[in-house]
């Protein structure tokens, strides 16, 4: 640490430079693993409120969630400890000029799915919903009427819940009356019981029995195969795994860089007896040093970039993935270092001395 | 027991036609208290012998012993510990390591052995070489003839038995040189050291009390003054 660091000290502006280019690696990095678990709970957000382990659908949906159709009494609870029903659809709702995606979500109020209600009331009535927060952003309030496309019902917002958006729309929760009314207008009482899944929650899935028409998944694989959401997540996770090769290889080019100016250096030292370990020691830990600087300004510029962005941009960071990404970083920094470790041990001090 | 002793130490590099002997086979002791040069022109195989003694390279015969130990043998590892236990080096380019200044130059000698030069021998060095206003600078700073001083403190701070120089006073105007040899002499003896100088520079030879010349790699004893 020694060597390490004073080299640091006596030369700021080189170290200055690497540093810098750490730096922006690693705000790239924690961005992007921002924006990948942003985009991810915009998808799956009213998903995970469920809390549940497991979701009925038809076997011929492909585990998806619009194109599975079944009928409440096609499955009696058997192997679970709870099931709810579920009945959705899309739709776009306009309040004045206010206008947005939205995804119905049709349920028994008395179930499980039932979300939490942060502001105004749940639903009792046909056409009453509680709406994600997320739209009073976009202007809407309580109490408004609202109008959907392709229907001619009419809405309204009786209160709002937190976190439920589902495909990246805000979740508007009612009564499986009110999405039979929306689907089939007046011929909704002949389809009462029409619904698209049964939610679960089970300690153990394989005890679910069903019907040969159904089939039962586990909810991480549903919201995988929600559409778009492992395109989009394998795509930044690709182009973060990217970035860690790239630190890797820019910290390294930058130190091989550095030893191989100082070889000679080194095979004096090696000469007087300091020990090639020694030395490897060193450069690993200058490595450790500014990666960890790297790292951690990073960290500080991701904070406060989170501060100032605005709420349509998709950001939401996890902690935990920004801790672990910050190790991965300086572990393959210092991976990148043992190219200079390689050249360091085979220096040899009889030619750094001229012998 | 002699500190430094070379038992018929010979160095031939390439093979068949290209085959060199660079250090001829060769017998060699060197006592404490001593200053010993090694002179002769470039080429003739003066750092072949320095590297050899210093156990740099091992030689292609022969063996190498430092206070007793046959180093010829030993591993890069063991030779290394050697190396930084009982030798210290006086390099002719700056052996300095250019983002540390002097009193760091040292401290780094710490970092990898702990037994080195007290404080109050240190202060004692410092005085001895007059460095004690260069302990701040860095090797950029100073002029050859520090740099030589600087290198020498080095040398002796981890307290070595042997001291090797490589043409020490190469860079340096004839007073500066003459100043580093009145040093090293004075070094040698006050501090029971055995120091080797190799040097093409024959004005030198009258701080030595044995004076060796190497003519293409075949070492011979010129001159030998018993008192210092």
């Amino acid at each position: 640490m020694f060597l390490a660091w004073n080299e640091i000290k006596n030369n700021k502006l080189r170290f200055i430079l690497i540093i810098g280019v750490l730096t922006l690696v690693s705000y790239l990095v924690f961005f992007l693993s921002g924006l990948a678990n942003g985009l991810e709970n915009m998808n799956k957000a009213a998903v995970d409120k469920w809390a549940s382990q497991g979701v009925i659908l038809t076997k011929e949906s492909d585990i998806n969630l619009p194109q599975s159709s079944l009928k409440l009494g096609d499955y009696n609870g058997e192997g679970t400890d709870e099931y709810a029903s579920l009945a959705q659809i899309s739709s776009i709702a306009t309040s004045g000029n206010n206008k947005s995606n939205v995804a119905i979500f049709g349920m028994n109020k008395n179930e499980f799915i039932m979300p939490n209600v942060t502001e105004g009331k749940e639903f009792d009535k046909t056409g009453e919903v509680i709406a994600n927060d997320s739209l009073k952003n976009e202007g809407f309030e309580l109490g408004d009427e609202l109008s959907l496309s392709s229907t001619e019902e009419k809405l309204t917002i009786v209160g709002f819940t937190n976190n439920a958006k589902f495909s990246a729309a805000p979740v508007l929760y009612t009564g499986l009356d009110t999405v039979q009314k929306i689907r089939y207008g007046k011929a909704a009482d002949n389809y009462h019981d029409q619904i698209n899944a049964f939610i679960i929650r089970t300690a153990d899935l394989s005890n679910v029995e069903v019907n040969e028409n159904l089939q039962v998944v586990d909810t991480s694989t549903f919201i995988e195969n929600l559409p778009g959401y492992s395109e989009q997540n394998l795509t930044l996770t690709m182009m973060i795994y990217f970035l860690f090769v790239i630190s890797a290889l820019v910290l390294a080019i930058f130190l091989y860089v550095l030893t191989i100016q100082k070889v000679s250096i080194f095979g004096v030292m090696k000469a007087q007896g300091i020990s090639g370990k020694y030395l490897a020691r060193s450069v690993i830990a200058q490595t450790f040093l500014l990666s960890i600087a790297g790292v951690i300004i990073g960290f500080i510029l991701t904070i406060i970039t989170g501060l100032f962005l605005p709420d349509a941009v998709p950001v939401d960071y996890n902690y935990l993935y920004l801790i672990i990404y910050g190790v991965v970083l300086i572990f393959v920094s210092i991976l990148g270092a043992l190219f200079s470790v390689q050249t360091i041990v085979k220096v040899d001090p009889l030619k750094a001395i001229g012998g | 027991m002699a500190t430094l002793e070379m038992k018929q130490v010979n160095k031939v590099f390439g093979s068949g036609h290209t085959e060199i002997e660079a250090l001829k086979p060769t017998d060699f002791s060197a006592d404490k208290n001593k200053l010993i040069a090694v002179i002769g022109p470039s080429g003739s195989g003066k750092s072949t012998f320095l590297t050899i003694a210093g156990g740099l390279q091992t030689p292609t015969n022969g063996n190498v012993l430092i206070n007793g130990t046959d180093i010829t043998k030993l591993k890069e590892k063991q030779r290394s510990a050697i190396r930084l236990r009982e030798i210290g080096f006086v390099l002719q380019a700056s052996n300095l390591v250019p983002f540390l200044n002097v009193k760091q130059q040292l401290q780094l000698l710490d970092k990898v052995k702990k037994d080195n030069l007290p404080s109050e021998k240190l202060q004692e060095l410092y005085q001895t070489l007059g460095m004690e206003k260069l302990l701040n600078s860095f090797p950029a700073d100073l002029s050859g003839g520090e740099r030589q001083r600087v290198a020498i403190a080095k040398a002796l701070y981890t307290n070595p038995s042997i001291i090797l120089a490589d043409e020490p006073t190469a860079s340096l105007d004839s007073d500066r040189a003459f100043e580093v040899m009145e040093m090293l002499k004075e070094l040698t003896v006050n501090n029971n050291k055995t120091t080797i100088v190799v040097t093409h520079d024959t004005r030198l030879i009258d701080y030595c009390n044995k004076v060796y010349k190497i003519t293409d790699g075949r070492l011979s004893l010129q001159t030998e003054r018993t008192k210092s």
